[in-house]
């Protein structure tokens, strides 16, 4: 017959006795007293009122057996404990499902909101760019859906490159063999700004502002990416020793990259600017979809294509710089520290993703 | 060795700036003139932001472009011109892009080749030579 314990598993859900199991354990120690179809059939109508409590069933038992023998009753007791016990278990059980429901529930409400209310920003922004790639207006942006799987490609072939570059530095390897690892790496960087160019010509939104990166990454963000000249300042002191000849030099490559950072920006202001200034200009909205001030406003949110790409250009030029001015060795020593560092970033992202959230 | 420039952020400088309007409109010969005539202009269509990044990356070293507005009307007639100053090998080097530099009478780029010239550190002996720049 099936053992206590399957009983209990089966009658989970329910925290109810199956009356079976009960017969089973009343039906092996009292074969000789009990009308055991008497039972059966008490037993089958009780099944549907079958309350939670044990308390119930106990009273019961003891109430019709109470004047039989200490021993069995000491097994029958046993056994009702033991009842309590998993039926209590099978509660607390039950409530803890109920309690993860409820936060998966309310999680996924806070999901939907903020898909909604990214889409809303989507169509704010207009033209055929879809903001979120997730197909809910119905056409899903293939470039970002392809850009999205090389990125994941990307990061894990990253990890894979800076693990090597660090046990070569360890191993203390010839520069030769050094400056193969430190080329594939350079490479690799260059890889992502074709891809990210083609994406952005998919969907400069999405590009640039960094919906492809974690979170704490994103909070770095400057025009679709890291900003180059704040990378260099927290990235070059941990790169020491250094001779005087090349601080003099990175200090220089800052403030250039400063300066062209700062072109840029400007640039962005005046577009905000100009777009802000047409959309007003625009009046109040006639018959037809568009009017010329609307679509002079899509045209030039177009020119962000050429940010994102000059940023990328400023990026890559300063990294280009970088490797000429310092010895492989050093370089090494830079671009292992910079992986790191994005390597923790989006640790960082993924333990703030993962923290439970405190009760409103 | 460069010498180091004090960034200023903000920044008027009464720019040369040239524009046909309908009083003065564009008569044949003036941007080439303009090339001719000044160290460093920047010939862009007027409105553009990447202009203006080109504009605001060479105020902030210290120098004081030109600055030629294209119109649109003009744009074909500008490009005619420009190109006829270019003097490139094969048909490819001739095609002019906007924004366009130049420094010292002759073509220099577009944004592309003024940031990654001014990060390699070689721009600034560049315009110091063209005597755009004084120090």
């Amino acid at each position: 017959m099936n053992s206590p314990s399957t009983q209990f598993v089966s009658s989970r859900r329910m925290g109810v006795y199956d009356p079976i199991q009960q017969i089973n354990m009343w039906g092996e120690n009292f074969k000789s007293n009990v009308n055991l179809s008497a039972l059966i059939g008490e037993a089958d109508g009780k099944f549907i009122n079958q309350p939670e409590d044990a308390s119930h069933n106990t009273l019961g038992t003891s109430k019709m057996y109470g004047q039989e023998a200490h021993r069995p009753i000491d097994k029958i007791q046993r056994r009702l404990a033991q009842n309590r016990e998993a039926a209590r278990k099978s509660r607390l059980r039950k409530k803890a499902y109920v309690q993860q429901l409820e936060s998966s529930r309310l999680k996924l409400m806070q999901l939907e909101q903020e898909l909604n209310h990214a889409r809303q920003q989507g169509l704010y922004m207009g033209g055929a760019s879809d903001c979120n790639n997730l197909g809910f207006t119905g056409t899903v942006n293939s470039g970002i859906t392809t850009f999205e799987m090389e990125y994941g490609h990307w990061v894990e072939e990253q990890n894979r490159l800076v693990c090597e570059l660090r046990g070569a530095l360890n191993a203390h390897i010839s520069d030769n063999e050094l400056r193969i690892i430190v080329d594939s790496i350079m490479n690799h960087y260059f890889e992502l700004y074709r891809k990210k160019s083609a994406a952005a010509k998919a969907d400069v939104f999405y590009v640039m502002f960094g919906m492809w990166k974690t979170t704490a990454e994103r909070f770095f963000m400057w025009i679709g990416g890291f900003r180059p000249s704040k990378l260099l300042k927290v990235i070059v002191p941990l790169i020491e020793p250094l001779t005087e000849q090349q601080r003099f030099d990175i200090s220089n490559l800052e403030q250039s990259c400063q300066q062209a950072e700062d072109a840029l920006s400007q640039g962005m202001d005046k577009l905000q600017q100009t777009l802000g200034d047409t959309i007003a200009a625009a009046g109040p909205l006639v018959e037809g979809p568009y009017i010329p001030q609307m679509a002079a406003a899509m045209e030039k949110m177009e020119a962000l294509v050429s940010f994102v790409n000059q940023a990328d250009h400023l990026r890559q030029e300063t990294l280009q710089q970088m490797f000429r001015m310092l010895t492989i060795r050093q370089a090494g020593r830079y671009l292992l520290t910079v992986g790191e560092y994005f390597q923790r970033l989006r640790a960082l992202s993924s333990l703030l993703a993962s923290r439970p959230r405190e009760p409103a | 060795m460069q010498e180091a420039i004090p960034y200023r952020t903000t920044f008027h400088h009464s720019l040369i700036t040239h524009s046909p309007s309908p009083a003065s409109p564009r008569r044949d010969g003036m941007v080439a003139k303009m090339v001719a005539d000044n160290a460093v202009i920047v010939v862009g269509r007027s409105g553009c932001c990447m202009c203006h990044v080109v504009k605001r990356l060479l105020l902030g070293l210290g120098v004081n472009p030109a600055v030629y507005d294209v119109e649109e009307k003009d744009e074909v007639g500008v490009r005619t011109e420009l190109e006829a100053l270019i003097h490139g090998r094969d048909k490819d080097e001739k095609v002019l892009h906007f924004p366009a530099v130049f420094i010292g009478g002759k073509l220099f780029g577009g944004l592309d080749r003024l940031m990654a010239t001014h990060i390699s550190g070689d721009l600034i002996p560049i315009l110091k030579k063209a005597g755009a720049l004084w120090l």
